[in-house]
C-alpha cells in the first residue's frame, strides 16, 4: 500500500509480530506459557489421534505414537467406506429438526413476546417447566410412544422428538430477543399497511438472525452428540447417526487402530467445518451475558 | 426462575398493548377471539410438546408407581419400587456413591480450571491474542462427545493405550493397567478422564462474566493498590457469582446425569464397579424390560436434580450484577 505524502495516514494495524514482541514486553508471557501449556493438554489427543489414524498395523505396534513413513491415506478411504453413511443420517436428522425447530420456535417465542393474549404466562410457563424435566424421567415413556405410534426405526423416530425438545430452550431465548427490539418500528410497518405476517416475516426475523443463528447451532450441536435415544430406537445400520454408528464401528473394528481412529478424525470434521464458517456465532452465543443466573 | 423474571424484560409496548383502554371493556371472550391467530400460531409447538414432552413425563411419573413389563399388564404397587430400590438393590446404593464422586469432581473441576483459563485469557493485553485463545479453547468443544469418549478409552487401553506408554517412558512400568478393566480403577479412570478438564464453553461462560465487570471497577481497583491475586478475590470472583452459579448448577445436571460417558467407557463395569443410577435405569428398562422399576429410577433422578438445583438457586446468592 502506497501513502501519499501530506495526507492523513491510516492507523496502523498491528501486525501479529507486533503484537507478540510487546506481548513479551508487558510481562503477559508467563499467560500464554500458562494458556499454551492447557492447550497442549487439549489438544494432545486429537494430534496423536491424526497421527495414529495414518498408520498401518505394524507400525502401530512398533512406534504407536510418533509419525512413521510411509504414510497410509488408505485408512480415510477405508474408514469413509463405512463412516459416510453414518454422517449422512446424522445431517438429515439434525438438518430436517433444526429447521423445523427453528420455524417452530421463531412463530411461538414472537407470539409470547409481541401479544398480550390471554393466557399467555400460563402458556409460557408450560413451556418453560420442561426445561426442569430431565431425559432420564422421560426415556421410557417416550421409547414406548415411538413403539406404539410406529416410528421405531424410522427417521422420523429421531426428528419429532428432537424438534419438539428443541423448541424449549429456543424459546426461552427467542423471546427475550423479539422482546428487546424496538416497538415502535413494528407500528411503524403497522402504520403502512403491513400485515402481521409481513411484518414478523419482513422485519422481526432479518434483525435476529444472529440469534437464530446461535439458536440453530446449538440444537445442531446437542443432537448431533445425542447417544441414548439412536441407541435406543434406532435398530438397522442403514439408519444409524454418527455416535452410534462409530461405537458400533469401535467395537468391531478394535485393534485395527489405524482406520479406526481415521473414523474418528471424519467424524469430527462436519462439526469443524460448520463451525470454521460460524465460529463468531459461538463465540457470540456462548458468551452473551444472556447466559447467567 | 419465576414468571416474574421472564415478564421483566418486555417494556416495549406493541400496537396491541396501545389499545389497552378498549380492551378493558372487551370481555375475557372478545379477547381470546381477537388473538385467535395468536392460538393458532402456539398450535404446533404445543402439539409436539404435548406428546413428545408432556405424556412422557406424566407417564414416567405414573409408572414409576407399577410393575411393569413389557407385555404384561401393569400392576399397582404403590411405594413397592422406591422400598426395592433403597432397602434391597444393593446396586443402586453402590451406583449413588459413585455418581456423587463423579459429580463432585466435575463441580469442582469446573469451577477451577476453566476459570483459571478465562482469567488467563481475560488478562491478555491484545484483542487478537484473545480472540485466537478464545477460539482455540472452544474447537476442542466442536469435536463430537463419542469421539472423545471413544478417544479416552483408548488412552486408558491396557495393551496399547497412552496412558501406560507414558507411565512407562517415566519409569512408572509397574503403575500400567487395564485402567478401566480392573474394578479397583475403573470409576476413578471414568470420573478423571478429560485431563485438563477445561471445557471451552464453560470457559467462555466465565469470560462473558469478566467482561461485564465495567472497566471502572477494574482501573479504580488498580489506583487502589488491588492486583494480581488480590484482585481475583476481591472483585472478579464476588463479580461473577452469577456465572459460577451458572456453571455448578449445569455440573451438577451434567454430573448426575452423565451417565452416557460410563456407558460408552465400561458399560458400568467391570461387573458394576462403575455403576450409575442411569445407566442402572437404562439396564432395568432396555437390557430386563423393567419398565416401571427403571421409571421410579428415573423418578429420583428427577426429584434428585430438580432438588438441588432449587437449593443452589436459592442458597448460592449473587445480586444484582
Amino acid at each position: 500500500m502506497t501513502v501519499l505524502e501530506g495526507q492523513p495516514q491510516p492507523i496502523q494495524r498491528m501486525t501479529m509480530g507486533d503484537s507478540w514482541r510487546r506481548a513479551w514486553r508487558t510481562g503477559d508471557w508467563w499467560r500464554h506459557l500458562g494458556l499454551l501449556g492447557f492447550l497442549f493438554f487439549m489438544f494432545l489427543p486429537f494430534i496423536i489421534t491424526i497421527i495414529i489414524s495414518f498408520k498401518d498395523i505394524p507400525q502401530f505396534d512398533h512406534f504407536p505414537f510418533t509419525v512413521t513413513f510411509p504414510l497410509h491415506p488408505e485408512n480415510y478411504s477405508d474408514a469413509w467406506r463405512i463412516v459416510s453413511r453414518y454422517i449422512y443420517n446424522s445431517i438429515i436428522a439434525s438438518g430436517a429438526s433444526v429447521a423445523g425447530m427453528v420455524v417452530l420456535a421463531a412463530i411461538a417465542a414472537w407470539a409470547f413476546a409481541r401479544y398480550p393474549f390471554p393466557g399467555r404466562e400460563i402458556f409460557f410457563f408450560g413451556v418453560l417447566a420442561l426445561l426442569m424435566v430431565p431425559g432420564e424421567l422421560t426415556l421410557i415413556p417416550a421409547f414406548l410412544l415411538v413403539k406404539d405410534l410406529g416410528l421405531l426405526n424410522t427417521r422420523w423416530v429421531l426428528i419429532a422428538p428432537y424438534i419438539a425438545s428443541g423448541q424449549v430452550f429456543a424459546i426461552f431465548i427467542l423471546r427475550q430477543f423479539f422482546e428487546a427490539l424496538p416497538g415502535e418500528m413494528f407500528e411503524a410497518a403497522r402504520i403502512d399497511g403491513a400485515t402481521e405476517l409481513q411484518v414478523f416475516r419482513h422485519i422481526g426475523i432479518p434483525l435476529s438472525q444472529s440469534i437464530l443463528g446461535v439458536v440453530a447451532i446449538m440444537h445442531v450441536l446437542s443432537t448431533w452428540n445425542d447417544v441414548i435415544w439412536p441407541l435406543v430406537t434406532l435398530r438397522s445400520d442403514e439408519l444409524m447417526t454418527l455416535t452410534i454408528g462409530l461405537y458400533a464401528f469401535r467395537t468391531a473394528w478394535y485393534t485395527i487402530w489405524g482406520p479406526l481412529m481415521a473414523g474418528y478424525v471424519i467424524a469430527s470434521i462436519p462439526l469443524i467445518i460448520l463451525f470454521a464458517f460460524t465460529s463468531r456465532l459461538f463465540v457470540e452465543g456462548l458468551s452473551s451475558g444472556a447466559i447467567k443466573m | 426462575m419465576t414468571t416474574e423474571e421472564i415478564r421483566a424484560p418486555a417494556s416495549h409496548a406493541t400496537m396491541a398493548d396501545l389499545r389497552v383502554p378498549r380492551e378493558r371493556e372487551s370481555t375475557l371472550g372478545q379477547r381470546i377471539y381477537r388473538y385467535r391467530f395468536v392460538y393458532l400460531m402456539l398450535v404446533p409447538t404445543f402439539a409436539l410438546l404435548l406428546t413428545f414432552n408432556y405424556y412422557p413425563a406424566f407417564m414416567g411419573l405414573y409408572r414409576a408407581f407399577f410393575q411393569w413389563d413389557i407385555g404384561l399388564q401393569p400392576e399397582f404397587l404403590g411405594l413397592g419400587n422406591f422400598e426395592k430400590l433403597f432397602i434391597r438393590d444393593d446396586v443402586f446404593i453402590k451406583s449413588l456413591r459413585h455418581v456423587s464422586l463423579l459429580t463432585s469432581w466435575r463441580v469442582i473441576s469446573a469451577v477451577t480450571f476453566p476459570f483459571i483459563v478465562a482469567e488467563l485469557i481475560f488478562n491478555l493485553r491484545s484483542h487478537v491474542h484473545k480472540y485466537t485463545y478464545r477460539v482455540l479453547t472452544i474447537l476442542p468443544a466442536v469435536v463430537p462427545g463419542i469421539v472423545n469418549l471413544l478417544l479416552w478409552q483408548f488412552i486408558y487401553d491396557g495393551t496399547h493405550g497412552l496412558l501406560n506408554a507414558f507411565l512407562e517412558s517415566v519409569g512408572l512400568g509397574d503403575w500400567q493397567q487395564p485402567w478401566l478393566g480392573s474394578p479397583k480403577t475403573a470409576l476413578y479412570a471414568v470420573t478423571f478422564m478429560g485431563f485438563p478438564w477445561v471445557g471451552g464453553v464453560t470457559v467462555l461462560i466465565y469470560l462473558a462474566g469478566l467482561q461485564g465487570i465495567s472497566d471502572e471497577v477494574i482501573d479504580s481497583s488498580l489506583v487502589d493498590g488491588c492486583s494480581g491475586l488480590r484482585r481475583l478475590f476481591a472483585i472478579d470472583i464476588p463479580l461473577i457469582l452469577g456465572q459460577f452459579k451458572l456453571i455448578i448448577v449445569l455440573a451438577v445436571i451434567g454430573g448426575l446425569q452423565g451417565w452416557v460417558a460410563v456407558f460408552v467407557m465400561t458399560a458400568g463395569g467391570p461387573g458394576t464397579a462403575s455403576m450409575v443410577p442411569g445407566l442402572w435405569m437404562y439396564n432395568n428398562a432396555f437390557l430386563w424390560n423393567k419398565m416401571g422399576y427403571a421409571s421410579a429410577i428415573g423418578m429420583f433422578l428427577f426429584v434428585l436434580i430438580m432438588g438441588l438445583t432449587i437449593l443452589n438457586v436459592k442458597f448460592v446468592k449473587t445480586g444484582e450484577y
